[in-house]
């Protein structure tokens, strides 16, 4: 079968139009243009087509020996090179020959913190968490984004296409996160992800009490914790009554504005998706039990090291688990990793991400998956290899709000791919080339092709790492 | 069968079953032939194909092919099925045993605050090898680790040593003394790295002519119990390892160790490659962590992923680690990185098995598959630097150790959500 284009083009178009004016919905203030809007650019390529590549799609199948044609920067065709030969349809495309090496989407970390927690990490670059109260949630980490961070084109090297950078986990609401495309620019918002929806992180556990209780301040408690989420619910539904309420009295003022509740309201509507930082299978069922008391969905558990314990509520729930293949111990509530953790919540049905909230592990996030595979077959468990992409690629881009764009190779999404020096759940795989839209945005034999940041310039020996 | 006679063969074979196990215990091992591996040990250019391993006592007593090592009677044969046999996994650099929890402070030994000392701390009396975090690594292959102390209120951090951790012991004469050079230790002694070494070079310069009883420290001078472990240390000629990362203070540190006849380590040395000559000159390895290379301090510009290849092309013995202690069991994962960024396989395999052991100046052949040495095996599933193979049995001196952790239990207890027969607890 050779996927045929669809009427792609408009369907993309319409999307990218539905731009989130996420904060005219919680105040009378309305904006003209979505503020801190992308400015992202694809840039133009030339039709490709990739030839005798074995092929994991990022759905969970694979293909050997097949094909993959790109063009104004999406995917067009893919199929068995049987299929390829057949056809003429891509015939005046410039031909890639694989020479069976792989190829999937473009690898995709739902929790990452570069460029707010750069190298060099050094006071004056330390803009992860702005961790002066248990509830931020009108800080954006957009807003810290350093581009010039040499750990962006390190991720790059990885096959880190899109990436989502989170602030930390110190409070109970952390503040928005944003979703970046990997590209090497000059400002935050040309690297944007085109209508990704924002995110809220919240945090579970030990990092709020800890950092709140030793200043003598709440939480200092598990359920210090939950009653300030509790509370912060509360007050933003009670601010979102008042809103609405002066849209429909006109002769009722609107409320001062409030980015706090702006943020927390953008999650009540749907607009904004949850990703919350939870590492113990009971503490999830108490956030679930949080969403479900104010009205929102949880998108994601971050870390989520026991999800295995309650991976059948999380399927029922339809809530994604970001997690590691192996880290565990640094704080009591990691003490219960499993390395089969990621593979008992794949076979519960759930929606299994692997992340990396690593500036080390971003780099090679291929291999996490492929740990969290072997530990599953050891144990007699049977995950396919495409599975084990999935968790990088479809599944990460379902838990962004994403997955219509990219995490997939299919007709019509967009040409993010990597094509890798051999089979990427092996150690030895390099990322050769890898793809944003279309463009070629590394190459790993070809040095004109590897951004070098400007903090780099001059300060290693060929902008080599 | 009758209730009466089954329950007389139960007790005969537990009775035979205690028999064994009380010669074991009596003659320490018993012999195990292991057949059918492939070997690969350090120092030779092609795997052993089709061989087996005669392991007696707690020694590798027969390495060859299998027609050349004959089977004994009365000796248990392990069909290896065409695996691969190396040494066991040897953390260079780790806390293991020191820490259980890194973020609560009452289960940390591996530091001590300004009250405590420096050259004289000793990590030794805390080493705890019911740890978890010790189980949990040994049961994928790490049988062997330098506990080491990590920096203190001083350049000097004190004594580490290696520890076997399937039986808790200490190796003997396998004690270093551990340090730091670099702008995270400054602060600790005014803020600049080049008092870091001021004192470095005035401890080692002041033990010439040092008593005890005549030594009365100033301010900016070491502690009597400080200067003391200093002689103790110089005196035994054991490794002084220094965490240093930029290439001036490793620099620095070749000139130091010239000077005083250290057995310097540099430990972690980011920039390490840029010096590689003048380390293979002076025969001073490097324990690094492969995978580091991001610029993550002013010291460490020069950070990238072939470090661990250009010192070894340059002739620089290295030692491969994990930066994360609970997940020591990662360093083949490490090592395979390596290889793909230039390090030869068998180098790699090396630097995770038989250096470690050189570097602490250990029995010659530990780390090797050879007949003499110490018989720590591990037989894994396929090659051990990838991601798709496991540890399907350890042995520790001669004896095959059990491959359940608290991992692997709980992964038992909660691998069946839909059984309902048992509460969770119960399982």
């Amino acid at each position: 079968m050779i996927h045929q284009v669809f009427n792609h083009m408009k369907q993309l178009a319409a999307m990218h139009a539905i731009v989130l004016f996420v904060f005219c919905t919680g105040t009378s203030l309305a904006a003209e243009r979505e503020p801190f809007g992308s400015t992202y650019q694809a840039r133009v390529s030339k039709p490709l087509v990739f030839v005798n590549a074995n092929i994991y799609p990022g759905s969970g199948e694979e293909i050997r020996s097949g094909f993959v044609a790109i063009a104004d920067g999406q995917v067009v065709g893919l199929g068995t090179m049987a299929e390829f030969s057949e056809s003429e349809k891509f015939a005046d495309s410039m031909q890639v020959d694989a020479e069976q090496r792989w190829l999937t989407p473009g690898i995709i970390d739902v929790h990452s913190h570069i460029g707010d927690y750069p190298s060099p990490a050094i006071a004056s670059t330390r803009d992860g968490n702005e961790a002066t109260s248990p509830n931020t949630a009108r800080v954006w980490a957009e807003h810290s984004v350093w581009p010039q961070d040499p750990q962006f084109a390190l991720a790059l090297a990885g096959g880190i296409t899109t990436l989502q950078i989170l602030p930390g986990s110190a409070n109970l609401f952390g503040g928005r996160g944003v979703t970046l495309k990997n590209v090497p620019a000059r400002t935050v918002q040309e690297m944007k992800f085109p209508g990704a929806p924002h995110s809220l992180k919240m945090a579970c556990g030990e990092n709020p009490k800890r950092v709140y209780g030793t200043q003598g301040k709440s939480p200092s408690t598990r359920m210090g914790n939950v009653a300030g989420y509790r509370t912060a619910w509360a007050e933003a539904s009670d601010y979102r009554r008042k809103v609405n309420a002066a849209k429909e009295d006109p002769s009722k003022s609107p409320p001062d504005r409030d980015l706090t509740a702006e943020t927390l309201i953008g999650v009540l509507e749907g607009e904004i998706i949850v990703h919350n930082h939870c590492y113990r299978a009971d503490e999830m069922a108490i956030m679930i039990d949080v969403a479900r008391e104010f009205g929102y969905r949880i998108g994601t558990f971050h870390h989520a090291v026991e999800s295995y314990k309650v991976a059948d509520i999380l399927a029922t729930e339809d809530i994604c688990s970001a997690m590691w293949a192996d880290w565990w111990g640094s704080k009591l509530e990691l003490f219960d990793g499993v390395q089969q953790n990621i593979a008992l919540v794949h076979k519960a049905g759930a929606c299994a991400v692997v992340h990396s909230d690593s500036a080390l592990g971003i780099q090679r996030l291929n291999q996490e998956a492929a740990k969290a595979r072997t530990a599953a077959i050891r144990m007699g468990m049977d995950i396919a290899p495409g599975a084990a992409i999935q968790w990088l690629t479809q599944n990460a881009a379902k838990s962004l709000g994403i997955a219509d764009r990219t995490g997939t190779l299919a007709p019509g999404m967009a040409a993010d791919l990597v094509l890798w020096s051999e089979d990427p759940l092996s150690v030895y795989a390099l990322a050769d080339q890898v793809y944003i839209d279309g463009y070629k945005y590394y190459d790993r034999s070809d040095v004109s092709r590897q951004p070098v940041s400007d903090f780099d310039l001059q300060q290693t020996v060929g902008g080599k790492r | 069968m009758s209730l009466a006679s089954y329950a007389v063969q139960v007790v005969a074979i537990r009775f035979a079953i205690l028999t064994a196990a009380l010669l074991t215990a009596l003659t320490g091992m018993a012999d195990v032939l292991i057949t059918n591996v492939t070997v690969h040990t350090p120092n030779q250019d092609v795997p052993l194909q089709k061989s087996s391993v005669l392991v007696r006592g707690d020694k590798i007593v027969r390495v060859g092919l299998a027609e050349n090592v004959a089977a004994e009677s009365g000796i248990e044969v392990v069909d290896g099925g065409g695996m691969v046999l190396t040494s066991s996994l040897f953390a260079a650099y780790s806390q293991l045993g020191l820490n259980e929890i890194d973020l609560e402070a009452a289960t940390v030994d591996s530091r001590v605050d300004e009250n405590g000392p420096g050259p004289a701390f000793d990590i030794r009396r805390a080493f705890n090898p019911a740890s978890v975090v010790v189980s949990v690594n040994l049961v994928e292959g790490v049988t062997h680790a330098m506990v080491a102390p990590n920096p203190g209120p001083d350049p000097l951090a004190g004594t580490g040593a290696v520890f076997n951790l399937s039986n808790g012991q200490e190796l003997p004469d396998s004690s270093a003394m551990f340090g730091v050079v670099s702008s995270t230790i400054a602060p600790m002694v005014g803020g600049s790295r080049a008092e870091v070494l001021g004192r470095l070079y005035r401890g080692f310069a002041g033990l010439s002519g040092f008593r005890l009883r005549n030594y009365n420290p100033g301010s900016g001078e070491y502690s009597r119990i400080d200067m003391q472990a200093l002689k103790n240390f110089k005196g035994n000629n054991r490794p002084l390892v220094v965490e240093a990362h930029r290439v001036l203070e490793i620099g620095r540190l070749l000139d130091m160790a010239e000077e005083f006849s250290l057995s310097l380590v540099i430990l972690g040395g980011t920039e390490a490659w840029q010096i590689a000559d003048r380390l293979a000159y002076a025969g001073v390895p490097v324990i690094l962590d492969p995978l580091e290379n991001r610029p993550l301090t002013f010291e460490r510009l020069g950070a990238r992923l072939d470090n661990a290849a250009l010192l070894h092309a340059a002739g620089v013995r290295i030692a491969l680690i994990v930066s994360d202690n609970h997940n020591a069991r990662l360093m083949r994962q490490y090592a395979g990185n390596a290889v793909a960024h230039g390090l030869p396989w068998s180098a790699a395999l090396d630097a995770i098995t038989h250096t470690p052991a050189e570097i602490f100046g250990l029995d010659k052949q530990m780390g090797q598959v050879v007949e003499g040495a110490p018989a720590n095996l591990v037989l894994w599933s396929g090659d051990p630097l990838q991601l798709s193979t496991w540890a399907t049995r350890v042995m520790v001196d001669g004896e095959w150790i059990d491959l359940s952790s608290r991992q692997t239990r709980l992964f038992e207890r909660y691998r069946d959500l839909s059984d309902k027969t048992r509460p969770f607890g119960y399982r």
